[in-house]
């Protein structure tokens, strides 16, 4: 049967839309999201917590693994659009990483209007913060302040090449968030991985 | 009255959004909530826009805003839904609940009984009285005929 959404609708998307304005401005820096929802599987409680936060009806959402108890969650909750394919996907849901549509099968964008772009919301197993020296993935750029490493694992295996990729289509591009658990890191598109 | 079983439910859900509250908490006094019950959406109160049309066909203009609480409720394996004018949220509640137990075979007869149908009474009876009132004042206009 269905799952209730947030207990206090307004209050409970606002604090964790403060949340995701931080983590967008912060990148790299793993975040605590407030209020989690119930979420029908496979979809996680902090994925469903930013659908809920930031869909409504005027936003298409791609589902990777449009279960139906998932799509008559999210119809009957924020009344969004699902789109039948990445590429109209305002925000897309990826439940399974190691088997995501490549990077360019979703919109980046037009050059008078780069904010048409998808943002895709990643499940994984963890976070990891890196301790110094550690193995991990190295990130700069804007909002941060020298270089930030954390440990973002289960993605494809080329998942970093194809990001590297788009980067040469500034300012468009693809902005990512990842959850784990309570965590959410944000990853817009102006954050460059560096290079071992 | 449409009685077609099809029908059945916007028929229902129609009265128990007319209902007079009081009267509807009232009648369902009797009826405990199912102990599953969960909330899907806690009562809440918007505003829809009210579009109508000159003479109903003329082109459409936004006629005024009314408020609206809506709730929706899972009880007994059934999803109850209520929108109700106006912004008494216990209605709201009680109207999803009660939408929610008519669902049930096992519980329907006796909702109907002791809340539908009372409520449908209660709904005409007001009709009824306002008609009457409107009857009473109504005005008859005659032309004088003049001077033939």
């Amino acid at each position: 049967m269905m799952l209730a959404a947030f207990a206090n609708p307004v209050f409970d998307s606002q604090s964790n839309f403060r949340e995701l304005l931080q983590a967008m401005a912060r990148p790299a820096v793993p975040r605590t999201l407030p209020v989690l929802p119930p979420a029908p599987a496979p979809a996680a409680p902090a994925a469903m917590a930013i659908v809920l936060t930031l869909c409504d009806a005027t936003t298409s959402v791609w589902l990777q693994q449009p279960e139906d108890e998932v799509v008559r969650h999210l119809r009957f909750h924020a009344g969004l659009k699902l789109a039948d394919r990445p590429q109209d996907a305002d925000f897309a849901l990826i439940t399974n990483p190691a088997s995501m549509p490549p990077l360019d099968a979703f919109a980046c964008g037009d050059m008078r209007y780069p904010d048409r772009s998808a943002s895709l919301i990643i499940q994984l197993a963890a976070i990891n913060p890196v301790a110094a020296g550690g193995a991990g993935n190295t990130f700069a750029g804007p909002g941060i302040r020298d270089t930030e490493t954390v440990a973002i694992d289960g993605l494809p295996a080329d998942f970093w090449q194809q990001r590297a990729a788009l980067a040469a289509l500034l300012p468009l591009g693809i902005d990512l968030f990842f959850v784990a658990g309570q965590q959410v890191l944000a990853l817009p598109r102006t954050t460059r991985l560096l290079e071992g | 009255m449409d009685t077609s079983p099809h029908l059945a439910r916007p028929h229902w859900m129609s009265l128990l959004a007319q209902a007079d509250p009081a009267e509807l908490v009232q009648a369902m006094g009797a009826f405990a909530p199912p102990a599953d019950t969960a909330w899907l959406r806690p009562a809440q109160t918007g505003l829809y826009m009210l579009r109508g049309r000159v003479g109903g066909t003329g082109p459409q203009f936004n006629f005024g805003e009314v408020t609206v609480t809506r709730c929706s409720v899972q009880a007994g394996g059934h999803i109850g839904h209520a929108w109700v004018r106006g912004s008494d949220t216990r209605h709201a509640e009680l109207a999803a609940l009660a939408d929610a137990m008519l669902q049930d075979a096992d519980r329907h007869a006796s909702l109907r009984m002791q809340v539908v149908e009372p409520l449908r009474r209660a709904l005409d009876c007001r009709r009824d009285e306002a008609s009457r009132k409107a009857a009473a004042s109504k005005v008859e206009f005659f032309t004088v005929v003049r001077g033939e």
